[in-house]
């Protein structure tokens, strides 16, 4: 984390107010594209500080921005690690806290402080998060923009999506996706069927065509590159014999636990921060960090995995990052499995048991506030929102 | 003469063997089935079920490769899938919001 | 087929289906003796699959190389791709419903 944005030869720099919303993982991602188009050489990502320094929420507040800040540099490195044209070194990305020394009210104050800010650091551009509403009030992105155009910047809104649920799942069409869908569908159905009766055929035909035209835009969310994807699948074929080690190693280990009759289990929740893509690659990783026994994945919430472990041994292994780091060499290659390990990189934590290192997480703490109150039990009880069996659960198993 | 022809040891055969797996199976789906009734939340009986469904797509492609019945297998497949969305489904629904997945 | 009655071969099948049943015992065990929801939700997903890979494994050995072994072990991937994907979609349903995993010193439920 950097302060002193110098801009590059290069096209300009572009300051981005941010805060935690829906869009804010996409306008990340459309930013880094299009730096690295050569648009911008450096991104400046910058939180106005709603509190004025010794209030007495001041450290809690300013903890909470600087994970958003944390946050925002992971994805935006992640995002150029996926562009293969540009070089990372090409593009800087800052983040940084604005304000902090008065309060701000409305939107004028937010665009003063803001072209102060592009003002010391020469940038001319300013991109704006759709759902950007820096106070809460919903109305404030509309003035913003209103006295944004009346200074020098050029501001134009992330062509990001809102999330309305409906349209989340629907991505472009495109023939390469299509063609996908439809060679996979068909050979699927072939494989069950005889690939040489004309019958199986011709109904396979039909059918992988209804599937690719309803479930082309639903499945994959980028064309399916030709270079690329046989080389993760080769060096996907080289991951699968070390995950089956992995899983038969620790299975034995959880089995000595599950059948010894004291049961020396000491479970906890925790949290890793993984350095992967969004979509295939982070599925990859949750769901071999659930196929190695004595790890469980809860929820994937932006990079933040929270991982339930059974032993002690399963969490320390999580926390070595061996299946991160394989991840990322079988879509990334090797140069990038070379990483620290999360307990190295300080990405982890620890929820409950007599190690904790943080407190146990909200089922909504990004959200909703309806089950705030039965979200910051800390572990110790059992919460209200539990369905009603627990006074007839009973001993299983004698001990 | 099919593998499952060929015999063990004491004239019984691979197909015997994997009858006692399957029989096996049939009495530790039992014991799970236990969870299944008794709770206490939600998500442990869609979790026993869920198992039991496996146990199940186990069991059907064992009698399938057992008895010579490789449409079994077919049942199977079908079986497996249809588990999954009903796991999938019910996590789902569970949660008020519909947000899971 | 010239090593269908290979000793190798007949071995192999006994031993992964004894190890299948094993794995499927512990899964058992674990359902049935785990105090929560999570840690039941471990050897579920766990367990279970290896205990169903062993065991798949072995009748694809004895279903040979034609379609139904080739069905087999599609199965096995099958289960291999879903069942931890399952176990994550019902742990994550019991964390959104407010379910705190259980520590040490809690009361089993």
């Amino acid at each position: 984390m950097a302060d002193d944005g110098v801009p590059g030869s290069t096209g300009g720099s572009v300051v981005v107010p941010i805060e935690s919303t829906p869009t804010l993982r996409a306008t990340v991602t459309h930013l880094v594209e299009s730096a690295a188009d050569g648009e911008f050489s450096a991104i400046h990502f910058v939180v106005f500080a709603t509190w004025r320094d010794g209030d007495p929420e001041a450290a809690d507040r300013e903890a909470s921005v600087d994970r958003l800040l944390e946050r925002v540099s992971t994805w935006a490195e992640a995002d150029l690690a996926d562009v293969d044209e540009v070089d990372v070194d090409d593009v800087e990305v800052v983040t940084t806290v604005v304000g902090g020394d008065e309060y701000l009210f409305g939107a004028d104050d937010y665009v003063r402080e803001l072209v102060a800010y592009a003002g010391d650091h020469g940038i001319e551009h300013v991109v704006l998060d759709p759902e950007y509403t820096p106070v809460g009030n919903t109305t404030l992105l509309q003035s913003l923009e209103f006295a944004l155009s009346r200074t020098d910047l050029v501001v134009r809104e992330a062509p990001v999506a809102r999330p309305t649920r409906r349209e989340r799942l629907r991505k472009e069409a495109t023939g390469i996706r299509f063609a996908a869908i439809f060679g996979l569908s068909l050979a699927f159905y072939l494989a069950l069927g005889d690939p040489f009766y004309p019958f199986d055929v011709v109904t396979g035909v039909a059918s992988a065509t209804v599937v690719a035209v309803t479930l082309s835009r639903v499945s994959l969310d980028a064309d399916p590159s030709l270079t690329r994807t046989p080389i993760r699948l080769l060096r996907g074929a080289v991951y699968v014999p070390v995950l089956f080690f992995e899983i038969l190693k620790s299975n034995l280990v959880v089995a000595r636990v599950i059948l010894d009759p004291r049961m020396p289990i000491e479970p906890s929740l925790n949290r890793v921060r993984v350095i992967v893509g969004s979509g295939l690659p982070i599925t990859t990783l949750a769901n071999s960090i659930t196929l190695t026994p004595g790890t469980l994945t809860v929820r994937a919430r932006d990079g933040d995995l929270y991982v339930h472990s059974l032993i002690p041994w399963a969490r320390d292994g999580l926390f070595d990052g061996s299946l991160e780091r394989w991840t990322r060499f079988v879509f990334y290659g090797r140069e990038a499995a070379r990483l620290p390990t999360p307990r190295e990189r300080d990405d982890v934590g620890i929820f409950q048991g007599p190690d904790a290192t943080e407190e146990y997480p909200g089922a909504r703490a990004d959200g909703g506030s309806e089950r705030e109150g039965a979200a910051v039990v800390d572990g110790s009880t059992a919460d209200a929102t539990e369905a009603d069996g627990s006074e007839d659960a009973e001993e299983v198993t004698p001990e | 003469m099919s593998v499952v022809d060929a015999t063990l040891a004491a004239g019984y055969t691979v197909g015997d063997f994997l009858l006692v797996v399957a029989a096996g199976f049939v009495i530790l789906a039992i014991g799970m089935l236990y969870r299944a009734v008794k709770g206490p939340t939600m998500q442990d009986r869609v979790l026993a079920v869920n198992v039991l469904g496996t146990n199940t797509v186990v069991i059907l492609a064992i009698l399938g490769a057992a008895l010579g019945e490789p449409t079994f297998l077919d049942i199977a497949l079908v079986y497996a899938l249809l588990n999954f969305l009903m796991a999938i489904a019910i996590s789902k629904f569970t949660v008020e919001r519909g947000g899971v997945l | 087929m010239i090593d269908a009655l290979s000793p190798v071969r007949l071995a192999l099948i006994v031993v992964f289906g004894l190890c299948g049943l094993f794995f499927t015992f512990v899964s058992m065990a674990g359902v049935l003796r785990l105090p929560d929801v999570y840690s039941r939700a471990h050897t579920a997903s766990q367990a279970d699959t290896l205990g169903a890979g062993f065991t798949l494994a072995a009748v694809a050995l004895a279903a040979g190389w034609d379609g139904a072994g080739f069905k087999t072990v599609l199965l096995l991937f099958f289960i291999f791709v879903t069942n931890p994907t399952a176990a994550h979609a019902i742990a994550r349903a019991a964390f959104e419903e407010g379910i705190v995993p259980w520590t040490e010193g809690d009361e089993r439920r």
